[in-house]
């Protein structure tokens, strides 16, 4: 709840009254109050008619306001008549809402709160993000010189509210590297940096942004973004977890946003590109975003619960993705906060109840795309065995018969070869599968029958046509729907910015917490929708802001008023993903291979991780340029994830994950200190490091700018070349230990003392942050 | 305004900063959550730091030992000893019994022929409790410990059963309860991690995988999962320093690194660097604390006749039970065990004895050991799996090939020391161990008796994520087992 934040800043300088709002300011709805209802009170007096306790409900202004036993909960106007307030304010353990036992207790501020809302009318608002949202006209701000964009108009309205000032643009150098990290998740070189830096013209950012963009590791980098949510990963999951065939949705997404697919475009594609007229072979493959569902391959498992698993994790992992809205309790009961009834639910679960796949363990429906050379083999195969029987036809032959079965041995080892993705796919028209609502989310436990139906909530959808997952998908991108566009500019600006203008990605529901710049989200999201729904134009125009380019240097006072930069009066500054750790490690050395798609590969990992398994999967490690992949490359087992990335927190691709936690743990250090791959990184960044002429100084500055971009300052150089001397007069009494330093960086030979600075250029706080 | 705070503290990515720091000052993150937990800012009830504060009322457990028998270890064979089945053997398992139960599909839609006990019982000590002849050291240790007969869980796959048995729900994706330990209470040791999870090295490969997410952190921040000690060369993985960078100049390069971020703390002012330097720290203290943990050959070879001849074996259970006193003893708030291989489907007399001496001598020197040592009045341990076992035989019930299949309506756990009843039975199970007949213990009543022991109110203790507040017990009634609190 930001702007509550705000306010406690306020607080903080003493300039409001110690209720923490402003007397003067009118309590609002939807920051103030739903809230603390949803919280404390809606569990037993809300939407879900299941666990309603004294038939009150406190979630419409009906139920809040309806006499009972002469009694009203609400008296518009009349805080001291309304029942609510006698409850919360009543020190009878019997009386007091809310109840002891409920383990929800309201504060001294709350209650104020409340009583001061029904004293100012007890209005109900429609939580904001069901609402539609509009530009608003941009808000006047004394420092008029800074804004560039209508962005940077509504953050700085905000900062100067919270008593603060926009912090100096960043120095180039950090520029450069923040923005490359950012758009394609590796940093520049130090040539680019510097071509920057010498860049006089106004629009020298703004060409490198567009050259960014348009390179391929653009696509590479979002696409880990959407993978996370997509729950993507190269095995079934659950008990045998077992090969999986689906890389090719991986790289679909990759061209997807390397060609800019408008964004309603690749969600109808992904949801429904089967049911597409005319479908295409990648329409189609497309879908195989919801193929990513898990798969139960232990012996003695029912495979209808586990589809009804796999149906159920589709209806939920759409409505998170798409539009930030929580399904998991509708499973089971009506939504305790938001309006979604159990049979909204069991009505859009009937919906993709409709595909044939069925827990198996061929995952059929799948889509075989066979490569051009397989293309042709088959062809060339085909055409040898026309001729052969042909020949047949004219004298019969045995070993005529001989060599057609030969063929066919050898036209079905190359379609056995050809990769088979899984795929959305109908049942057969006029077979749907029926649906009942589960109780209590119990598969087994089956009640009254479901019609698909799409819930009335965000607009209806053209009642002539099939309601099938194509409709969804319409209904999800129509400009009628407030939620979509606002989820996505949310999750962009959170890939950005670290923290999302919504904190809670995941939830733009009654519980989700209020945006921190209510206004600035639906001007993106306006825009986002109304621009053609362009994901690079997003991007775009946020890096082009000044707000983006602020330095990230806070001082004292900053801190203290904004530790975590709420009001985004600096820059972003937070860990790298766990990919872009590892990509930035292997392109600052010099060893990272460029190739974009295809089969996931194996780099190193420790002997015996793969261990706790039992089926045939083995990891054997990738000697030749597929040792180097990027990140997103590597063979990912859901339950036993690459343990150096997920030591980052990188999820495991069971479920969808909206956004991944950020730590900072000792076990990180560890891997980054002694992971073979980085210790191989170091050897390899101190090569290029003594490829240098000259002094010890300049090759420590090189390695510096390859790994930081920016030069060194002399101290720094100072010290790094401490270092150097001091494990380099070590080495000189050991050479046994620095032939060993060598060997383990995968080097023939080298500068041991060097390889251990690269280590340490490596392992600095800055080569780890975004700067 | 505890709301406002609870909503930031909660939802905040950036966690580890205030963890370790944190830590670093004496005052755990754990207890500040809890003191938010409490409602600490608006009431008044404020919890002072620096002791074991933070929980809800006083501890009986400061730490929990839980031996993790993954597999569904038959309790008909082991604890829940009934005579009766002899005269039942072979006949059809009453449908009044059955009742409806799902079954695997390996066994649905086959005969279920009742298939008495393999072992033989006896009773042990002052409470007189019936342990199979299988567990010898287990029955002689009887006074020791607390048997719950009447476990019940509602999954029948394991991989559903044991993610709901060690994380509340049978799908994966919530924390599972040593990681709630580690963001509730942290740890009272500065150089281990609070969480440490020991997977038995089987002699020969095992049937039975084990999850990441049986000790991950679900949607809490992965810096409360838990740390898998292996039994490789390097029991952390990382943990060794490459070859030819010896410990000396790894410190060299550490000043360095150390002194170039402080430099750059210095001028940016961002607090996550000063956490970065103390977890590069951390990291080579753990270097040292780790290899000095799991190097045994300090310990007496007492210590190896007591735990037997396995412990000798590097990642046995046996071995590894060793680790686990080793544990409490360095004050780590939860350790784990795992010991995969005990679904015995088929030849359940070689099979299940095979497994009953792998854990047997081990587990009860395990609880002897901690209370030689003053140490089991504070610890907890644990003795159970994912589910138990049916009463009908699977494939030929007269044949030695026969086995049993999984069961999830009865099971028997025990537990000993951290505040339970010593010498106590609790619960009882039907004629034919198919039914829960009194007391039922739902795997969440364990969990909250098990926070319970640990001073923490089930109820009260929650973590938000999209927007609900998530307990490990769930959303249905749970119940601390009072008749079984010491």
């Amino acid at each position: 709840m930001r702007c509550c934040f705000t306010v406690a800043l306020l607080c903080f300088f003493g300039l409001v009254g110690d209720t923490g709002y402003a007397a003067d300011e009118p309590v609002s709805f939807n920051r103030d109050i739903r809230p603390i209802l949803a919280k404390n009170c809606f569990a037993c007096h809300g939407p879900d008619e299941g666990t309603r306790e004294a038939d009150l409900r406190l979630d419409t202004h009906a139920g809040a306001t309806a006499a009972r036993d002469g009694r009203r909960a609400l008296v518009p106007g009349r805080a001291s008549e309304s029942e609510l307030v006698a409850r919360i304010e009543s020190d009878d353990p019997d009386v007091v809402m809310p109840p002891a036992d409920s383990g929800h207790e309201l504060s001294v501020d709350e209650k104020t709160l409340l009583r001061r809302w029904i004293s100012e009318g007890g209005e109900y608002k429609v939580h904001w993000s069901f609402t539609q949202p509009v530009k608003s006209e941009l808000p006047p701000v004394e420092q008029s010189d800074w804004p560039k964009h209508p962005i940077d108009h509504f953050v700085l309205a905000k900062m100067e509210a919270g008593q603060l000032t926009a912090s100096e643009k960043a120095d180039r150098y950090r520029l450069i590297r923040r923005v490359s990290l950012d758009l394609t998740g590796l940093p520049p070189t130090p040539e680019e940096a510097d071509a920057f830096v010498a860049d006089s013209s106004d629009r020298a950012f703004e060409k490198v942004v567009d050259r960014l963009l348009a390179s391929e590791a653009y696509g590479e980098h979002w696409a880990r973004m959407w993978l996370d949510l997509a729950r993507y990963a190269d095995t079934k999951g659950y008990e045998k977890d077992r090969h999986r065939d689906i890389w090719k949705f991986r790289d679909w997404v990759i061209h997807a946003l390397n060609r800019d697919m408008p964004y309603d475009q690749f969600t109808i594609e992904q949801l429904a590109g089967d049911l597409l007229p005319n479908a295409s072979n990648e329409q189609i493959l497309a879908t195989a975003f919801h193929r990513n569902t898990m798969t139960n391959d232990e012996g003695g498992t029912d495979n209808e619960e586990f589809r009804v698993a796999a149906v159920k994790d589709r209806v939920d992992t759409t409505m998170q993705v798409w539009m930030g809205l929580t399904m998991g309790c509708a499973k089971c009961h009506s939504h305790k906060y938001d309006p979604i009834s159990q049979q909204d639910y069991y009505s859009l679960y009937a919906i993709f109840n409709q595909t044939a796949d069925a827990d198996r363990s061929d995952d059929v429906p799948v889509l075989p795309l066979p490569t051009a050379e397989q293309t042709w083999q088959i062809s060339e195969i085909e055409a040898a065995i026309r001729v052969l029987q042909q020949k047949k036809q004219e004298k019969s032959d045995d070993s005529l018969d001989a060599m057609i079965k030969e063929q066919q041995k050898k036209l079905s080892g190359v379609r056995n070869a050809v990769t088979k993705t899984p795929i959305m796919k109908e049942l057969p028209e006029g077979k749907p599968r029926e649906t009942r609502l589960h109780r209590r989310g119990n598969f087994l436990d089956q009640g009254d029958r479901v019609e698909p139906a799409i819930m009335e909530l965000f607009g209806s959808i053209d009642a002539e046509v099939p309601v099938n997952r194509l409709q969804v998908a319409r209904w999800i991108t129509q400009p009628e729907n407030p939620l979509t566009s606002r989820v996505m500019v949310n999750r962009v600006w959170a890939r950005l910015f670290g923290t999302g203008l919504v904190e809670t990605e995941e939830d733009f529901g009654t519980q989700g917490m209020m945006p921190s710049h209510p206004e600035l989200l639906d001007w993106l999201a306006v825009d986002f929708r109304d621009g053609g729904w362009s994901i690079k134009k997003l991007i775009r125009t946020i890096v082009l802001s000044s707000t983006y380019q602020q330095s990230a240097a806070v001082d004292v006072k900053k801190l203290a008023a904004d530790p975590r930069n709420i009001l985004l009066s600096r820059g972003p500054r937070f860990r790298l993903s766990a990919e872009t750790v590892r990509d930035q490690a292997l392109a600052a050395s010099g060893l990272l291979t460029r190739k974009v798609g295809g089969p996931s590969v194996m780099p190193p990992q420790p002997d015996g991780v793969w261990k706790s398994t039992y089926n045939a999967l083995k990891w054997i490690d990738a000697t030749g340029p597929d040792r180097y992949r990027r990140a997103l490359y590597t063979y990912w087992k859901r339950t036993s994830p690459y343990p150096a990335m997920i030591t980052f927190d990188a999820g495991s691709g069971e479920v969808c994950q909206i956004r991944r936690v950020r730590t900072n743990t000792p076990l990180q250090a560890l891997v980054m200190l002694n992971d073979p791959a980085y210790v191989e990184a170091a050897g390899a960044l101190a090569r290029r490091m003594n490829d240098v002429d000259g002094a010890t100084a300049a090759r420590i500055r090189r390695g510096f700018r390859l790994a930081l971009i920016r030069p060194p300052s002399d101290d720094e150089a100072a010290r790094l070349l401490e270092v150097y001397e001091d494990l380099s007069a070590n080495y000189a009494k050991d050479s046994a230990a620095a032939d060993k330093l060598v060997k383990a960086a995968n080097r023939e030979a080298g500068d041991a003392a060097m390889i251990a600075v690269a280590n340490v250029l490596l392992n600095l706080d800055e080569s780890l942050m975004k700067p | 305004m505890s709301n406002l705070t609870e909503q930031q503290n909660e939802s905040s990515l950036d966690v580890t900063r205030r963890y370790f720091l944190g830590r670093g000052a004496g005052v755990g993150l754990g207890a500040m959550v809890l003191n938010v937990l409490n409602g600490e800012s608006g009431n008044g009830q404020v919890v002072a730091a620096g002791r074991l504060a933070g929980t809800h009322f006083a501890p009986k457990a400061k730490r929990v030992i839980f031996l993790t028998q993954s597999g569904g270890p038959s309790q008909i064979e082991l604890y829940d000893q009934k005579p009766g089945l002899i005269k039942m053997a072979g006949k059809e398992l009453p449908a009044s019994v059955r009742n409806g139960q799902r079954l695997t599909a390996m066994t649905a839609g086959k005969k279920q022929l009742v298939m008495p006990a393999h072992s033989t019982f006896r009773r042990h000590g002052e409470s007189g409790a019936t342990v199979s002849n299988w567990l010898p050291h287990i029955g002689a240790i009887a006074d020791e410990l607390c048997f719950v007969k009447s476990m019940t869980t509602d999954q029948i796959n394991h991989a559903p059963a044991m993610t709901r048995f060690l994380t509340g729900h049978h799908l994966t994706g919530r924390p599972s309860i040593g990681s709630w330990f580690s963001y509730g209470l942290g740890s009272d040791n500065r150089d281990l991690p609070d969480f440490l999870v020991l997977l038995s090295k089987m002699k020969r490969g095992s049937d039975q995988p084990l999850y990441d997410h049986y000790w991950g952190s679900g949607f809490l921040p992965s810096v409360y999962q838990g740390v898998k000690l292996r039994s490789a060369k390097d029991p952390v993985l990382y943990l060794r320093d490459p070859e030819g960078l010896p410990r000396h100049l790894r410190r060299n390069m550490l000043d360095g690194l150390g002194s170039l971020n402080q430099v750059r703390f210095e001028q940016t002012g961002d607090p996550e660097i000063e956490t970065r330097i103390k977890q590069y720290e951390m990291a080579y203290r753990m270097q040292a604390s780790v290899p000095e943990l799991t190097d045994v050959s300090d310990e007496p070879e007492s210590t190896f006749e007591l735990y037997g001849p396995d412990s000798r074996r590097p990642g046995s259970y046996a071995a590894n039970c060793i680790l686990a006193r080793r544990l409490a003893e360095r004050g780590v708030r939860f350790t784990q065990l795992f010991h995969p291989d005990w679904d015995h489907h088929s030849r359940l007399r070689s099979w299940c004895t095979a497994r009953c001496r792998d854990t047997d001598q081990a587990s009860a020197a395990l609880v002897l050991d901690l209370k030689q040592r003053g140490l089991l009045d504070d610890t907890l341990v644990i003795w159970g799996g994912e589910f138990g076992r049916g009463v009908a035989g699977q494939g030929k019930w007269d044949s030695p090939e026969g086995g049993r299949d999984h069961h999830p309506r009865c099971y028997t756990i025990w537990m000993a020391g951290g505040g339970v009843k010593s010498g106590t039975t609790y619960g009882a199970t039907d004629d034919f161990s198919y039914n829960v007949a009194e007391n039922p213990v739902h795997v969440r009543d364990l969990h909250a008796t098990v926070m319970h022991l640990m001073g923490i109110n089930h109820e009260q203790f929650s973590y938000r994520f999209q927007g609900l507040d998530f307990r490990l017990t769930g959303v249905e009634e749970a119940r601390v087992v009072h008749d079984i609190l010491a």
